[in-house]
C-alpha cells in the first residue's frame, strides 16, 4: 500500500515541488493527515512556497539526529479547508546550512537513509498519517536516492524536452528498476492541450517510450507560471483543470491504481 | 572432565547446544557456497572484507541484484532473522541465510544470535 511518496526528476523545472505541494494539498482536502517534507537541500524552496515563518527546527536536524521529527513539524492545515491535516518539514535555506548539506560523507547518508526509514514508525504507524511526500532533488543526489528508497511509490515528473526525455528514461532503467519501485511517470507542461484527450494512446505510448505507467498528464498552464508559486492552487482555485487532474492523481494512487 | 560437565547438564541443554552448533557450522557453509557460486569456486580473496563498511544508497546500487534485495530488506526492518527477510523478498531462508552473511562478511552487516535465532542488522551507531 502506498504510503510514502517520492516526486523525483531527471533534470530541474519540470514541476516537481508545485506537484507536491498541491498532491499534499489534494490528499489533505480529501480528509488525509499528510505531511510534505523538503528533501533539496541545495535549493530549498518549500519554506518560500509554503509562507512559513520562525521555524527553529529544520528538516536538516532530525537527519542531523539533533531533534525528534516531531519538534520539525509545522501545522499548515489552516492554509486547507476541509477535515484534513496538512504538515510539512522544511530544509533550512540559509547558505551555511546548504553548505554543511552539501559536504555530508557516505556515512552521514546512510545515516540519513535509517532515519528516513523510521519515519513509517514514528509518523505512520504512531501518529497515523496517511501520506508522507517527498519533495526532491532532480537527478542522482544521494538525498533524491535516499527517498526514492524509503519510498512506496515513485512519481516522476517529465517534460517533452529532448534531453529530459533521455535522461528520463536511463534514470527509469538505471536507478528505479534497481531499487524495484513502483514508479508513476506524470508529463507535465505539456504544451499540445489535445494530448490530454488521447488518454488510451498516451497511456501506451509512455508504457512503450519509458516502460512505466502513466500516472497523468498536465497540461502547461499560464496560470501557474504567472502564480509564480505564491499560493497552493488546489486550495484556492478548486474548479480549476490543473485541481481536476492532481484530485484524479491523488484517487488513482488512494485507490492503488497505479500498476 | 568433559564427561562430568556433560553429565551434569540436562539432556535437553546438550542436544540445544549441538542443534546451535550445527546451525553455526550451516551457516558458514551456506557462505561458502555462495561464495563458491559467485566466484565460480576459484578466488575466495575478491570477495572484499570490510570492517564496517556503509551500506548507503550508492553502494546499494553498486551491488549484484541478488545481494541488493537482501541488503534493500534489511534496512527496511532494522534488525530481522533470515526467516523474516525470506518472507519479504519471497526466496528460501537458505538462500536468505547464505546472502546475509555474506553481507556480514563484507562488512555491511553486524550479526547477534540470541537463543536459537540468529539476527541481522545494520549498525549504523559504530558506521556513523
Amino acid at each position: 500500500m502506498t504510503k510514502i511518496i517520492a516526486v523525483h526528476s531527471y533534470k530541474g523545472g519540470t514541476g516537481k515541488t508545485s506537484m507536491s505541494v498541491n498532491l499534499a494539498a489534494t490528499f489533505a482536502k480529501m480528509g488525509k493527515k499528510v505531511c510534505i517534507f523538503d528533501l533539496d537541500f541545495r535549493a530549498p524552496s518549500l519554506f518560500a512556497i509554503l509562507k512559513a515563518k520562525d521555524i527553529e527546527t529544520w528538516f536538516n536536524d532530525y537527519l542531523n539526529n539533533t531533534c525528534d521529527i516531531n519538534k520539525t513539524l509545522i501545522d499548515m492545515s489552516s492554509k486547507i479547508t476541509g477535515p484534513g491535516k496538512f504538515y510539512s518539514s522544511l530544509a533550512n535555506p540559509a547558505t551555511e546550512a546548504i553548505r554543511d548539506m552539501s559536504s555530508k560523507d557516505r556515512k552521514w547518508e546512510m545515516h540519513a537513509l535509517g532515519r528516513l526509514l523510521a519515519l513509517k514508525d514514528s509518523l505512520l504507524k504512531n501518529d497515523k498519517f496517511d501520506y508522507l511526500i517527498f519533495d526532491t532533488s532532480p537527478g542522482l543526489q544521494y538525498s533524491s536516492i535516499n527517498a526514492i528508497v524509503a519510498a512506496d511509490y515513485v512519481i516522476v515528473a517529465t517534460t517533452g524536452d529532448r534531453s529530459d526525455v533521455d535522461g528520463t528514461k536511463r534514470m527509469l532503467v538505471e536507478l528505479y528498476n534497481l531499487f524495484e519501485k513502483k514508479t508513476g511517470l506524470v508529463l507535465n507542461k505539456v504544451l499540445d492541450p489535445s494530448i490530454t484527450a488521447k488518454k488510451t494512446e498516451m497511456q501506451n505510448k509512455i508504457k512503450n517510450d519509458y516502460q512505466v505507467p502513466l500516472l497523468g498528464i498536465m497540461p502547461c498552464f499560464c496560470e501557474i507560471l504567472r502564480n509564480e508559486g505564491n499560493l497552493i492552487f488546489v486550495q484556492d482555485k478548486p474548479d480549476h483543470p490543473f485541481t481536476k487532474i492532481l484530485a484524479e492523481m491523488a484517487k488513482k494512487i488512494e485507490n492503488d491504481e497505479i500498476t | 572432565m568433559i564427561r562430568n560437565e556433560l553429565s551434569s547438564r540436562k539432556p535437553l541443554n546438550i542436544l540445544e547446544k549441538i542443534e546451535e552448533s550445527l546451525e553455526k557450522l550451516n551457516d558458514k557453509i551456506e557462505v561458502m557456497i555462495e561464495i563458491q557460486k559467485t566466484n565460480g569456486g576459484n578466488n575466495l580473496k575478491t570477495i572484499p572484507t570490510l570492517p564496517d563498511a556503509s551500506l548507503d544508497v550508492m553502494t546499494l546500487l553498486s551491488m549484484p541484484d541478488h545481494l541488493r534485495k537482501t541488503a534493500m530488506t534489511i534496512c527496511r526492518c532494522t534488525k530481522a532473522t533470515a526467516e523474516e527477510i525470506a518472507s519479504q523478498t519471497r526466496r528460501a531462508r537458505a538462500v536468505e541465510s547464505a546472502y546475509l552473511n555474506q553481507l556480514v562478511i563484507m562488512g555491511y552487516l553486524k550479526k547477534e544470535r540470541k537463543g536459537r535465532k540468529a539476527y541481522f542488522f545494520i549498525d549504523r551507531e559504530t558506521q556513523s
